[in-house]
């Protein structure tokens, strides 16, 4: 079997959209291509939805999506975006963003660790930083504290910086998203119109061929 | 497609919230000692490592300090640097606040507009003229002479992110905050008194129509990816009857 093509990439920002236009039988017949389409127009609606929707959640990370041709048709892929958000000053003391690779590390009340984008941190009475769900911003050695001088670093990627008084958007912005939701709303009306087409060829098919005897 | 649709419904649920927090923020835009608020939002992660739309989380008030203006009132104050001025109520509970403009009550106590009366000061009836000096101090004139009348303490928090705000002006002390501390002020580096000022508001109005254009657009951008939604459901329903 050969191996799957790529169909499409939805936009990033580093490149075009690379579209290989790749030609590839499969054994399966119209409808079922037509009704494959018209799944991945509806991947590309929920992606393009839900980035829209955190267009204004700080340190948001889009998801990509990219189809796939295989032998049970168009096969979409979901991937999230690694690209830069923009930066926003807020003039605020605790408020960080990253440039370039990496993540925060904070740590929530039952001691599990996730990553975080969010860079929107307050100080709270211990003198910990904390983000707004309450966790704690982790440093090389342990909670960050900004109290009396205490010196704490945040481990980043070689080659990342941190702003101090500057929050990161949403990498998702609400036109491009916006777009995409259009997109998809009309690949997936293209793809109902080929299988209408498809049904009415095959409904002639045994309707009007019957009668021609 | 159900998917999409609540994530945009979610999308605009939240943009209203914001639209709610930043209309609050310009209708308080010339109140004295008014500190605006910003809306926070958060993804709903879904199990699958996806995203199944957006969350208001709360909100967040910024105490950047605002502009220093003079002013015409009698007893007019502004903080200069951080702290709250401790007032009480009728019943004794305490708030604190940045609104310093204050009247001077029938019994001589100083009092805000809503009736709180500000702590360590009390002013006499044959007072002709008051002054607040800059660690402070009040110093009254009379027909006798001048006197020293009291002393207005500030208080500062170790989180004042985490104050409960009462709408306005008002904050109450929370567990999050931490214990209220009083401070002299007039110190070196620390907060002053500015008698004859009011502090405005730290709102930027232009910059609050520019959030609210911005909140518009991203409502309506949502309402587009409701409306796709609906329409490839309503295409998905036409298919079976052909």
């Amino acid at each position: 079997m050969p191996s799957p093509s790529l169909l499409f990439e939805t936009r990033t920002y580093r490149d075009k959209t690379s579209s290989t236009a790749a030609f590839y039988h499969a054994p399966m017949d119209g409808i079922t291509w037509a009704a494959s389409a018209m799944s991945a127009a509806r991947a590309r609606l929920d992606a393009a939805a839900e980035n829209l929707a955190n267009s204004s959640v700080d340190g948001f990370r889009k998801t990509q999506l990219r189809g796939f041709l295989d032998a049970s048709g168009i096969v979409m892929q979901r991937l999230r975006s690694a690209s830069q958000g923009p930066l926003r000053h807020t003039g605020r003391p605790y408020d960080l963003a990253i440039v370039g690779a990496g993540a925060f590390r904070v740590r929530d009340a039952n001691g599990r660790i996730v990553q975080t984008r969010c860079g929107s941190f307050t100080r709270d009475r211990f003198g910990h930083l904390v983000d707004g769900a309450g966790r704690m911003l982790l440093g090389m050695r342990g909670p960050v504290r900004a109290a009396g001088g205490a010196i704490e670093r945040i481990p980043l990627p070689r080659g990342s910086t941190v702003r101090t008084g500057f929050l990161e958007g949403s990498n998702a912005d609400a036109i491009g998203e916006m777009i995409d939701v259009l997109t998809a709303q009309r690949s997936f009306e293209t793809a109902q119109k080929v299988l209408s087409a498809i049904d009415q060829t095959r409904e002639r098919a045994t309707t009007q061929v019957a009668q021609m005897k | 497609m159900n998917k999409a649709l609540y994530a945009a419904a979610s999308g605009m649920a939240a943009q209203q919230q914001n639209l709610e927090v930043i209309s609050e923020n310009l209708s308080n835009a010339d109140v004295a000692g008014f500190k605006g608020a910003a809306a926070t939002f958060a993804e709903i992660a879904s199990p699958d490592g996806g995203t199944l739309g957006t969350v208001q989380t709360g909100t967040q008030t910024l105490f950047a300090q605002g502009k220093l203006m003079h002013s015409e009132g009698p007893f007019d104050l502004a903080i200069d640097g951080p702290g709250f001025f401790a007032v009480v109520d009728g019943r004794g509970q305490r708030a604190y606040t940045r609104d310093g403009e204050f009247a001077r009550g029938a019994d001589g106590s100083l009092r805000n507009a809503q009736g709180w009366r500000l702590k360590g000061v009390r002013i006499p009836e044959d007072a002709l003229s008051a002054r607040v000096a800059e660690d402070g101090t009040v110093t009254i004139t009379t027909a006798k002479g001048s006197a020293r009348c009291g002393r207005i303490r500030l208080t500062e928090f170790p989180a004042p992110e985490y104050l409960r705000s009462a709408g306005g002006t008002l904050f109450f002390e929370t567990r999050g905050s931490g214990k209220a501390r009083t401070v002299e002020p007039g110190t070196a580096g620390g907060p002053a008194i500015k008698f004859g000022m009011l502090e405005k508001s730290n709102v930027g109005i232009i910059e609050a129509m520019m959030q609210i254009l911005a909140a518009q657009r991203a409502y309506e951008a949502n309402a587009k990816g409701v409306q796709a939604a609906d329409e490839m459901m309503r295409i998905a329903d036409n298919l079976s009857r052909g």
